[in-house]
């Protein structure tokens, strides 16, 4: 059953898969191309910091879109035959799901490999000013880490009907007019601010995505 | 006898408007079992609800055995279920598409799949979506009767078809009866195409059932008369009188619709003064029309 699954997944996102591996190992090897020529000294090692720093924000992007689109790709299908098809299966639907889950992680290994992969032939490949270490596993499970989280979220999502769109949607919409009114009203409310703490701050489900991403750092 | 399909009180409201209200089915095993219904009359959900697709507010749903939706995965495995509109995968070819129904039924037979791809000339490299309707229609017959199931659910299968597919496909329904001795639950408000294969049937209307019955009782138990000198009242008949209506201008000549007749009845006219002319059997059509008719006059 796997197999099968497997297999229609990777027809469904063979060219998202296609398009992440090649930017997850083209980045790594971007971000360090300054450090080839860079001078040994403090200056540099700065210069370099920032460019690796400023590279960094794509990769929680990259995590982000591919998370994405591999889950839209994943029940696109069932969802224009209306599920029938799936439900009609001889297996309990948890099953099922947790089969596609299984199938959509598998072919975002891909991605994963060529983020390490790209990571450790450009802090090989790069000449780093001393003082300053490359990080390529910890990045690559950083990145893995936040595809997972991204790619379990929007499958989450995805998963649902209309209806569950709609009240996820609801329930954002309400807390933007709670949000409003409480300005008007000038009473002292900052739920986005709370939201954000929770969400985007250690222990936070999404806490993976913030901070730096750092490939060489002291 | 045993029922491959039974429902007992089945309730379901899936929104305003529409309601599935205590609906009793019988489907004896081994039968070909047409469900009979105008489009909108609720065949689609009562097969929802059977497969255990859908949940049902109130009632009783038992599938070869097993009652539903609790024992659907197991069930389901069983089961060759066609919907009513293609629902398969459009970006994977036949052959792919056989590859992965395999993979879900253990009871998958492979040498009869590759016969009916043969004998319904299915391209297998094409893709689903590339089909035409009736090669969708042919690969998910195909794909039902490949997984062997001792119970055939086919929602409208052959509905917009032409007669060739539909034929083909008919065909290869009935051979597959005939080998195997399965149950076929077919739906269809194509009422000739059911007259020719199945020996059960039902009729539903507006979520709520108008008849079940033997095809043989459905289509002999109903004949429409012509009686002269019909009486204004018909008093106690020992028939059913389902309608009647005028057939000559001043009244004379009627024509009653009648459920339950029995050629020892005609002693029946000849006590009320009247005069029974003529005896017309009424094809499944026809019985069905009348049986709609009359349902909805006296739900009225």
């Amino acid at each position: 059953m796997y197999r099968v699954i497997l297999y229609s997944q990777w027809k469904w996102s063979r060219l998202i898969v296609l398009l992440g591996t090649i930017t997850g190992f083209a980045l790594p090897i971007i971000s360090l191309q300054g450090a080839a020529g860079a001078d040994r000294n403090p200056l540099a090692a700065q210069e370099l910091l920032r460019a690796v720093q400023s590279w960094g924000t794509l990769y929680p992007v990259l995590a982000t879109t591919l998370g994405l689109l591999a889950a839209i790709a994943t029940w696109a299908p069932d969802h224009r035959g209306r599920h029938i098809h799936a439900l009609s299966l001889p297996l309990p639907r948890w099953r099922y799901v947790l089969l596609r889950f299984a199938a959509g992680v598998t072919v975002l290994v891909g991605p994963i490999v060529a983020v390490l992969l790209g990571a450790v032939l450009a802090t090989a490949l790069a000449t780093i000013p001393p003082g300053l270490q490359g990080y390529p596993l910890a990045l690559a499970l950083r990145f893995a880490l936040a595809l997972l989280v991204a790619y379990a979220v929007f499958f989450a999502v995805s998963a649902g009907t209309t209806r569950t769109a709609g009240i996820i949607l609801g329930v954002i919409a309400a807390v933007i007019v709670v949000q409003i009114v409480a300005g008007v009203a000038n009473v002292e409310l900052d739920l986005w601010g709370k939201l954000a703490l929770v969400i985007l701050n250690w222990p936070g489900p999404l806490a993976v995505f913030t901070g730096r991403w750092m490939l060489v750092d002291v | 006898m045993t029922n491959a399909i039974e429902t007992r009180e089945l309730r379901y409201r899936p929104g305003k408007g529409f309601e599935l209200a205590g609906l009793n089915l019988h489907v004896p095993a081994g039968s070909v079992y047409g469900f009979l219904g105008p489009n909108g009359s609720g065949k689609t959900t009562t097969i929802r609800l059977a497969l255990g697709l859908l949940r049902p507010d109130a009632g009783h749903i038992v599938v070869l055995g097993e009652t539903m939706p609790e024992h659907a995965p197991g069930v389901l495995g069983r089961i060759g279920y066609v919907p009513e509109q293609p629902h398969l995968d459009p970006t994977l070819t036949v052959r792919e598409l056989l590859r992965f129904q395999a993979a879900f039924y253990r009871t998958w037979d492979a040498p009869r799949a590759e016969q009916l791809l043969r004998q319904f000339q299915l391209d297998e490299d094409r893709l689903f979506g590339r089909l035409s309707k009736g090669q969708k229609a042919k690969l998910m017959i195909l794909l039902a009767l490949a997984q062997r199931g001792e119970l055939l659910v086919l929602d409208e299968p052959t509905d917009g078809l032409d007669p060739v597919v539909r034929r083909d496909i008919l065909a290869a329904l009935l051979e597959y009866v005939s080998q195997r001795g399965a149950t076929v639950f077919i739906s269809s408000h194509l009422v000739h195409e059911l007259e020719r294969i199945c020996d059960w049937v039902a009729v539903l209307d507006d979520g709520r059932l108008v008849t079940e019955a033997p095809m043989e009782t459905l289509k002999n138990g109903i004949k429409r008369l012509r009686v002269a000198r019909a009486p204004a009242e018909a008093g106690a008949p020992p028939f059913t009188l389902l309608a009647r209506e005028s057939f000559a201008s001043n009244g004379a000549v009627e024509t009653w619709v009648v459920r339950g007749w029995d050629p020892g009845m005609t002693s029946y006219f000849e006590a009320v003064g009247a005069a029974l002319e003529d005896v017309i059997d009424l094809d499944l059509e026809d019985s069905f029309v009348e049986l709609l008719r009359t349902f909805r006059s006296s739900s009225r």
